[in-house]
């Protein structure tokens, strides 16, 4: 390869680094310390980084659909003429209009949302517990069975009169986005309830607040677009039986949001089946069991894509689950297992485990499952997992002290003498390559 | 598009999702090359075979030319290698050489006629 990046003299020495060490030549071993050091320990909030940039486009995109649904569709002409009947004014005028519309949504929604996120972080210690986890399932497969046809709701009459009446000015622009929701709230209510229930489980008020202000601003942005080029409105399809078909994809999106919430609750093989099978299930129904129909082509290659795409997932889950080798083999902790370790002069690595961590569960399946991982712990190691599922136990307690574990994941990394080598000390995930640094690392230290 | 297109486009994306599993998760054992595997392998990438008592001849001879790569994993790398030799890790596949040909050629720094020597 560096021959066709133009390099003159390019050789290969097959036999490497075995043979000229081998040979006692001079050979080096890097200096102690880790090149790609990611000690600082991360806050490990349930939301950060590139999780939750996708987090906030998915929301988006489910905000953009939700004007799909037979509530609010029908109002974007509505909207649009309200927009239209000021066209008189300036495109700049309009923009401000637009602006302080899709802002009445935002305020409407975001304060949902921070109530909700409130109300969940005073439940806080609450949502570990099983019966919680069951419940937030329940409500948010309650709220899709409506979203799937089975029921109905309903605002009261007055008040949905009150929200429908007509206001003027930039304040009324502003009133019309902020009851734009509680209008249409039969249909994206549950959609909007589901997701306010899994943002109490989260119990940040900030990421209650971001949720809902994107969800808005995916619901405004359309409507924003085609007030400003009122010119486009006849090139959209017509309302019909094909809104039904997004609704259905909706509920489906709070029916996995539902079996993701179970997940802690279920055996790791159970739970990859429950989520493949939602999956599954979703891609037959919305793609060939559902009989909704469009005028316009593109439904038929949105269906097909949606289909494609549950299946997708659920040949992925079922996939990795049935070709991934077997995994470390872990030993419960013992002191008998650390005095076992220094007599035999074998480091440990020590994995403070609880089944509800995300990303302890990322370690477990994708690092832990690594072969070269397995092979090497099997042979130099003693591998020790302390599981904090459950609290109260007295010997886990205690190790928590003794080693100064501030949550999980943590993984210590001990050396032959039993000593911890704290700049080994790992509190979030870690891809493997740079699992088998450490590895490395700890096993020079004599 | 009617039913069985449908079905048609969903059983090739299932079939490509479980080959692309495959491909990533399989274990690959590398067979034991055989010398003239080598040899032939050189011959089509274009580079020369270098014994490692020739090396170490060059190694004392012109320490200041040669330029020694090391082409393991860096956990590999840490627990040994030869004395000077850099880190650059890649796997013998050709989506990884692909993928790392223009950080290979910052590491080789502009310098065509130095002597490099993988490994």
């Amino acid at each position: 390869m560096a021959v066709t990046l133009g390099y003159k003299k390019v050789f290969r020495d097959p036999m490497g680094y075995p043979q000229w060490h081998a040979k006692g030549l001079p050979v080096d071993s890097s200096p102690a310390g880790l090149s790609v050091a990611s000690l600082a320990p991360r806050q490990s909030r349930p939301l950060h980084g590139r999780a939750m940039i996708w987090t906030l486009l998915g929301i988006f995109a489910g905000g953009i659909a939700l004007n799909l649904t037979p509530c609010i569709y029908p109002l974007i002409p509505v909207t649009v003429s309200y927009f239209g009947g000021k066209s008189s004014q300036r495109r700049g005028k309009l923009l401000i209009h637009g602006t302080c519309y899709i802002g009445g949504l935002a305020t409407t929604n975001s304060v949902l949302g921070v109530m909700a996120a409130l109300g969940g972080g005073m439940l806080g210690g609450l949502l570990q517990h099983p019966i919680v986890l069951v419940l937030v399932a329940a409500v948010l497969i309650f709220f899709a069975t409506s979203l799937f046809g089975l029921w109905e709701m309903r605002l009261p009459y007055s008040l949905s009169q009150a929200a429908s009446k007509n206001h003027s000015g930039y304040f009324g622009s502003l009133f019309m986005g902020m009851t734009l929701g509680v209008v249409a709230s039969a249909c994206i209510g549950p959609f909007i309830l589901g997701l306010l229930t899994s943002v109490a489980t989260i119990g940040s008020v900030w990421i209650g607040f971001i949720i809902f202000f994107v969800l808005s601003l995916g619901l405004g942005l359309p409507l924003f677009f085609l007030a400003l080029f009122s010119g486009q409105l006849n090139r959209l399809p017509r309302s019909g039986e094909w809104m039904l078909w997004v609704k259905k994809l909706l509920g489906w999106v709070l029916v996995g949001m539902a079996a993701y919430f179970v997940q802690p609750l279920l055996a790791e093989t159970a739970r990859i089946f429950l989520l493949a099978a939602v999956a599954l299930a979703a891609a037959l129904h919305l793609g060939w069991i559902d009989r909704s129909r469009a005028e316009f082509r593109g439904f038929e290659w949105l269906r097909t894509a949606a289909a494609i795409v549950g299946l997708i997932i659920a040949a992925g889950l079922i996939g990795s689950w049935l070709m991934r080798g077997p995994g470390v083999a872990w030993k419960p902790y013992s002191e008998l297992l650390l005095a076992e370790a220094q007599r035999l002069k074998k480091p440990v690595i020590l994995d403070f485990y609880a089944d509800w961590c995300a990303p302890c569960r990322e370690l477990d399946e994708i690092t832990f499952h690594n072969p070269e991982i397995v092979k090497q712990a099997k042979k130099d190691f003693i591998m020790i997992k302390v599981d904090l599922t459950r609290k109260g136990n007295t010997v886990s307690e205690d190790l928590l002290r003794q080693y100064n574990v501030k949550g999980v994941p943590t993984v210590v990394f001990l050396d032959r003498r039993g000593k911890e080598q704290r700049q080994l000390r790992l509190v979030d995930f870690l891809p493997a390559e740079q699992f088998l640094v450490r590895m490395a690392e700890i096993r020079k230290i004599q | 598009m009617n039913a069985i297109k449908k079905t048609v486009f969903a059983l090739v994306a299932v079939t490509i999702t479980a080959g692309y599993l495959w491909h990533t998760s399989r274990v690959i054992t590398p067979r034991a090359a055989t010398w003239n595997d080598v040899l032939a392998e050189a011959r089509q990438g274009g580079y020369a075979i270098i014994d490692t008592d020739a090396l170490w001849d060059h190694y004392q001879k012109n320490p200041d030319t040669l330029f020694l790569v090391d082409t393991r994993q860096e956990w590999e790398y840490r627990t040994g290698h030869i004395k000077g030799a850099l880190n650059f890790p890649m796997e013998p596949t050709w989506l990884s050489r692909w993928r790392n040909k223009g950080a290979l050629e910052k590491f080789l720094g502009a310098d065509e006629n130095r002597f490099i020597v993988f490994y």
